[in-house]
């Protein structure tokens, strides 16, 4: 097994990846190297790392020897052209990173303008059901994590030279797929733990505390936001679910249930430890 | 631009033709798809509420419908295992049989393995699939697709820029918004609208009443009506800077709701629709909606408005 760590700032990582999680599942994750240090969002467009961020970023990953990954959300056009002058700037200053991508527009821009650059399948390319009420009256081994499911994707997302799928646990599993065969084929498979997205969107309730009492919410979906979800999650309390959740800003996340975690460790190449649940 | 209408039934073909409806859209679970995989959804919307009974009633639709398309959703975020072939299946029955004019997608496997088909043509791209800018629209134009439908929550601004040519725009037009963005909310409404129940922390106060506010006009205002009209997400004051960007369909959603709220709800779009063509500009078309609907308080502070960037004053946005 190998590591990402998934970071908000550019401090210095725990030595023991594993020490970046919540206790029930410092036993559960296996032993395995660290590989790679994952910044920016899946998420929020407005909480996409600027140019020096993301330069220290990769600089501490380049310091201890990961693969600086940046995270990149679905994108508006004013987005797309974000991501775009972001990895300008990156690869002119000599900074190589693997990109996750979560938009076809954003695989098209990799694809066409930074192709050296290895691409990701993010989370939120994976649609199956995350419903953290389906816990309630589900055994956690309820996903069949059948392998059919999305081969056709996944071939079709390895011509355009994508090199991996991730995703965070699902209630189907199968997504990622039996992984590399043995002459390298396929595409290597990453799991993002302790956190789950269950529900996304740009009507932000953190956002609209910016805004007079009319303001906010529809009203400001293509408003700049100063990131105020940088403060970090907020608990969420809901008599539905059975597990801790947090609001992420625009994002609401669940902590799995270690135990339903056991079945995607055996098929994933790759965890993303997640110190917070960050959109 | 044309008016795309929800069905749940074949006997609300012709009250819903006569309101001014060009196109329709509806859903259809396949025959014994039960048996194989239980409760899953074929569709996003609850096929025991918004549903067409079966495929004779769908086979009547499309002849009482013609000249007029009907489409087919087949538009749930994923399906389990073994599930793509027999969509495939029910698929090419819905195009090559039935007569159903273009099948609604969202699921990427599925979608890839009806344009290995050569069905490209035939597909639209459900809001689900959440192309939100050209780079994404680029993606679909190539795998020869011929409509997009585009996500609730985009401004015209960026509706504008995301349009480019070489296919079909479809945008939402009235009823039934959504909290969070439905192609990346991973719940399922088996269980009940997920966002319904979300509250923030106890300590938020005054920003708790006004994101329960904005839910409930979302959720049509408590599922009101008002003089037996939706009071719900509109985007109707925008048509004349939809029809300038191009759009070509505009959906009013609520495959679920009575024939009453949707022949309302289509006599609604089609006077603000022949408004737009005749000249008319935001103030003039929200004049006409508010006195056929009333709740003038809920326009005034677009409170309802799929597109309140329609009255931002930018250049060209009315």
């Amino acid at each position: 097994m190998e590591y990402g760590l998934r970071v908000t700032s550019p401090a210095e990582p725990p030595r023991d990846l594993r020490d970046a999680c919540p206790a029930a599942w410092r036993s559960l994750l296996p032993d395995g190297s660290t590989v790679a240090l994952y910044f920016g969002t899946e998420f929020c467009e407005d909480r996409l790392s600027d140019f020096q961020e993301a330069a220290a970023f990769c600089s501490l990953a380049r310091d201890h020897d990961l693969e600086p990954t940046l995270l990149t959300p679905i994108v508006t056009p004013e987005g797309l052209r974000t991501v775009g002058r972001l990895l300008a700037r990156l690869t002119a200053s000599g900074w190589e990173p693997a990109v996750v991508f979560n938009d076809w527009g954003v695989l098209g821009l990799l694809r066409d303008s930074y192709p050296t650059l290895p691409r990701r399948a993010g989370r939120l390319m994976n649609r199956s059901l995350r419903d953290p009420r389906a816990f309630r009256d589900r055994k956690a081994d309820g996903a069949t994590h059948e392998a059919s499911r999305y081969a056709r994707l996944r071939g079709f997302l390895a011509r355009l030279g994508v090199t991996a799928l991730e995703s965070d646990a699902d209630l189907d599993g199968g997504y990622l797929g039996d992984g590399p065969d043995e002459t390298g084929a396929g595409l290597l498979r990453a799991i993002h733990l302790p956190f789950t997205f269950a529900a996304s969107g740009r009507g932000c309730p953190l956002k609209a505390r910016l805004y007079a009492e009319d303001g906010g919410f529809s009203k400001a979906l293509a408003d700049g936001c100063p990131g105020p979800c940088r403060a970090g999650p907020i608990r969420v309390q809901r008599d539905d679910c059975p597990m801790p959740l947090w609001r992420g800003g625009n994002t609401l996340f669940y902590e799995l249930p270690p135990e339903a975690a056991e079945p995607w460790l055996l098929r994933t190449d790759r965890v993303v430890l997640h110190e917070a649940a960050t959109p | 631009m044309k008016i795309l209408a929800p069905l749940r039934s074949s006997e609300e073909v012709l009250p819903l033709i006569a309101e001014g409806a060009h196109e329709f859209y509806c859903g259809l679970t396949p025959p014994g798809w039960e048996k194989t995989f239980g409760q899953a959804w074929v569709h996003r919307r609850n096929p025991k509420s918004a549903g067409v009974a079966d495929l004779e009633d769908l086979r009547r639709i499309v002849d009482l419908a013609q000249p007029r398309p009907v489409y087919a959703t087949l538009n749930a975020p994923s399906y389990p295992a073994g599930a793509v072939p027999h969509l495939l299946e029910f698929g090419r029955l819905l195009l090559d049989e039935i007569g159903v004019a273009a099948l609604i997608v969202a699921e990427w496997e599925l979608l890839l393995a009806l344009c290995e088909q050569g069905l490209g043509p035939r597909l639209h791209v459900s809001s689900l699939a959440t192309c939100r800018n050209p780079g994404a629209a680029a993606f679909y134009r190539s795998l020869g697709v011929s409509r997009v439908i585009l996500p609730r929550h985009m401004t015209l601004r960026e509706i504008e820029e995301t349009a480019i040519p070489g296919l079909e725009w479809e945008v939402f037009a009235l009823n039934d918004g959504c909290v969070f963005e439905e192609g990346i909310c991973a719940t399922t409404h088996a269980f009940g609208p997920f966002c319904m129940d979300d509250r923030l922390a106890a300590r938020s106060g005054r920003l708790d009443r006004r994101y329960e506010f904005w839910k409930w006009t979302l959720n049509n205002c408590g599922c009101q009506m008002s003089r037996g009209y939706t009071l719900g997400p509109c985007g109707l004051c925008a048509l004349p800077r939809l029809a300038r960007i191009g759009v070509a369909s505009l959906k009013v959603v609520g495959r679920e709701a009575s024939l009453a709220r949707k022949t309302a709800s289509v006599r609604l779009a089609a006077v603000a629709l022949k408004r737009a063509e005749r000249g008319a500009g935001p103030d003039d078309i929200r004049a006409s909606v508010v006195s056929m609907r009333g709740a003038p308080e809920l326009c005034e502070n677009a409170h309802l408005c799929y597109y309140p960037d329609v009255w931002t004053g930018e250049p060209g946005s009315c």
